[in-house]
């Protein structure tokens, strides 16, 4: 019999994919904003029940779901930003917390209205690739979603477009006195991060079960992905995204699944102490 | 530019507000429960103890679901001697430290009558302490280690407050054991959650089996907070089992199945521990190789089976998954036979009653064994629990064969 260490390497790199599309949200608000957003799960939870929602009303594609949940989750992320983010960012440890008990309401209110009990899509059948390796099709969507989404992440923050975005990050004083409507910046963009979350949430909701807490995880994960990579770089965010998700894989292959988690994390904490600012500001390629 | 908090801050604050007061009088089943206890201070209380926050948030709400079917159940044939019987029920989160701080609550603070509980064997262990040093009859309903019995045979008078009604590991592996057989399993894999009772529901099958010339062919426990689904799906379809254990109470068995599926598409698999049993599941998991569940009791397994699916599907809206709902039902209801039985809800009048004598659920007739553990397994005269396979609109029940 073959081995199937192919197989995990694959399925680690989709798994990545995953990681890579929560975090591209995540690297967005906290470059831009400046802000750890622990309702970004939230988002991803609110996309996955759109997405159930749906289906359960015969539309059984996430890829219909995508684009609605977007927008749900763009209209709460706008008025989050606008109501509580914006007025209380001068207070370090507020957002933090106030972040939190909105993931925990939105968490409550969730089970109210779809219960606690885990939730299903269909997911059809993967794809048979070369080698008989199975090819996960909504692992292909999340990672084909997260490059074209990083992708697009990139051309925007590096054309005119972008250039707010990219002189609120650097300096907000400088922005403000070019006459840019950094408040209104700053709302917009996370009301776009969060859009960009439920989009993963719908995309993703297949692949497993959808619960009121299965945002927390990946929450996690991203931020883990962002700090890592640094969060100016794009690119970077992308590759760390998929390396981790391979190690992952390979060290549940290698040790055992109880410790591939704390590999991660012990392997992140290592990168971390000898590059506190990130690897891609330390290789030198952050100006 | 200016940002005036008090102005900017009153809309979210006064959202807020409104969600938690939405949240305080609109959440299920328990505020409501614990608000009739309150308002019926002549009402006998049990405390029940589950669940509600954390990742087996899913199992304990069906368990206090249940648990509430069963209290109205008992108030519509007249309650007890004549008094109403509530529930007032504590969050475990699923820790044992909680578990055991509101199992005091409820003891010292609501004055319950007796408890029911808890959901891991990990909190229920923690529990029994409470109700020892509290001489308060504790019945179990879903958690499986042998711990608990053996504690009770152990120090008897320490611990004689304390009955399961659920089934222990060792009675649980035989059952396992006897449906391995009947489909002719050589190999199995048995995969789970990182949690105790999975790790000795493991093990325990692992010995029970092995007379019967069947093998364990790959077992692996993946951490609940991060499952790392792919490695083990993959890996355990390369070990080729005849068929896959799924042991996890929470919503990861529906995940590991999906993954499961998409890695071994040919190899059947029975999910234990109750989160696959809700058969809205069905209709989204690819069900061409069989999937079977494992159930204390599922409709049309008897009359009074059949009568609790229904009456739990008016009143939830939804079928039960026959295991973290069944067993606490017929906890709170085996407790309250024996409140009528003994003509007193007084501990030591209920504990030699509970002892003797036989009490009809809706997995069937309850006695206890002298550590205080009702007879479930392959013996004659045991309940013998049920395994059903899920189809397309509902579930076939397959074993025990009829």
């Amino acid at each position: 019999m073959a081995s199937p260490f192919p197989q995990i390497l694959l399925d680690g790199f989709f798994t990545g994919g995953t990681y890579a599309l929560m975090a591209a949200g995540m690297a967005l608000i906290l470059g831009v904003v400046k802000v750890i957003n622990l309702s970004h799960g939230a988002f991803l939870t609110l996309g996955a029940y759109v997405a159930y929602a749906l289906a359960d009303r015969g539309v059984a594609t996430p890829l219909a779901a995508a684009p609605l949940a977007a927008v749900i989750a763009f209209a709460f992320g706008v008025f989050l930003g606008k109501s509580f983010v914006n007025p209380a960012r001068s207070h370090p440890f507020a957002l933090p917390v106030g972040t939190l008990a909105c993931a925990l309401l939105f968490e409550q209110a969730a089970q109210m209205v779809w219960g606690p009990h885990p939730l299903s899509i269909d997911a059809g059948d993967p794809w048979i690739g070369p080698g008989g390796l199975v090819v996960r099709r909504w692992g292909v969507v999340a990672f084909l979603s997260s490059a074209v989404l990083l992708w697009g992440l990139k051309r925007v923050l590096s054309s005119r477009p972008g250039l707010p975005l990219r002189l609120i990050a650097e300096d907000e004083e400088i922005a403000g006195s070019l006459g840019m409507d950094v408040e209104a910046i700053r709302y917009l963009t996370f009301g776009g991060a969060c859009a960009m979350a439920a989009a993963a949430g719908a995309l993703l909701a297949p692949s497993g079960a959808v619960t009121p807490t299965m945002g927390r995880a990946p929450l996690l994960l991203s931020l883990v992905v962002v700090i890592v990579a640094g969060m100016d770089s794009v690119g970077a965010i992308f590759l760390i995204s998929i390396g981790l998700g391979i190690f992952g894989s390979a060290c549940a292959w290698l040790l055992s699944p109880q410790w591939s988690y704390v590999a991660m994390l012990a392997a992140v904490c290592l990168l971390l102490s000898a590059r506190p600012a990130g690897i891609v500001a330390l290789a030198g390629r952050r100006d | 530019m200016t940002v005036r908090p008090g102005k900017t801050l009153r809309l979210p604050l006064l959202l807020i507000g409104s969600a938690i007061l939405f949240l305080q009088y609109f959440s299920p089943v328990y505020p409501a429960a614990t608000a009739f206890a309150a308002s019926h201070p002549d009402a006998l209380k049990i405390g029940v103890l589950a669940p509600l926050s954390g990742p087996y948030a899913a199992g304990g709400t069906s368990f206090v679901q249940a648990a509430t079917l069963a209290v109205e159940q008992a108030n519509a044939e007249g309650g007890v001697f004549g008094q109403r019987v509530t529930i007032v029920v504590g969050d475990t989160q699923g820790r044992v430290d909680v578990a055991k701080a509101e199992a005091l609550r409820l003891v010292s603070r609501e004055k319950v009558t007796a408890l029911v509980g808890a959901y891991l064997s990990e909190e229920t262990v923690g529990i029994m302490e409470v109700a020892a040093a509290q001489r308060k009859v504790l019945v179990v309903p879903v958690a499986a280690t042998a711990e608990i019995t053996d504690m009770v045979r152990r120090e008897y008078a320490r611990y004689r407050y304390v009955f399961r009604v659920g089934y222990s590991l060792p009675q649980w592996a035989d059952m396992i054991a006897a449906f391995l057989s009947d489909r002719k399993v050589r190999r199995y894999a048995f995969v789970g959650a990182g949690i105790r009772w999975n790790r000795e529901l493991g093990e325990m099958i692992e010995r029970i089996v092995a007379p019967r010339r069947i093998a364990p062919a790959y077992t692996a426990y993946y951490s609940p907070g991060n499952p790392a689904f792919d490695t083990v799906a993959v890996a355990a379809s390369a070990a080729s089992p005849d068929i896959v254990i799924i042991a996890d109470p929470g919503r990861n068995s529906v995940s590991f199945l999906k993954r499961l599926r998409e890695a071994a598409p040919a190899i059947p698999a029975l999910s234990v521990g109750g989160a696959l049993g809700d058969a809205r599941l069905a209709a989204s998991l690819p069900l061409s190789t069989p999937v079977y569940v494992q159930a204390a009791a599922w409709r049309g397994v008897s009359p009074a089976a059949t009568a609790y699916v229904e009456r739990y599907e008016r009143r939830y809206g939804a079928p039960p998954v026959g295991y973290s709902d069944t067993l606490p039902y017929d906890a709170v209801t085996v407790l309250v036979a024996a409140w009528r039985k003994a003509g007193s809800a007084a501990t030591e009048a209920v504990v030699p009653v509970l002892e003797r004598g036989a009490f009809a659920g809706v997995a069937g007739t309850y006695r206890f064994d002298a550590a205080h553990q009702a007879h479930w397994g392959t013996a004659p005269g045991a309940l013998r629990g049920t395994i059903v396979r899920l189809e397309r609109g509902g579930a076939r029940i397959v074993f025990p064969p009829r």
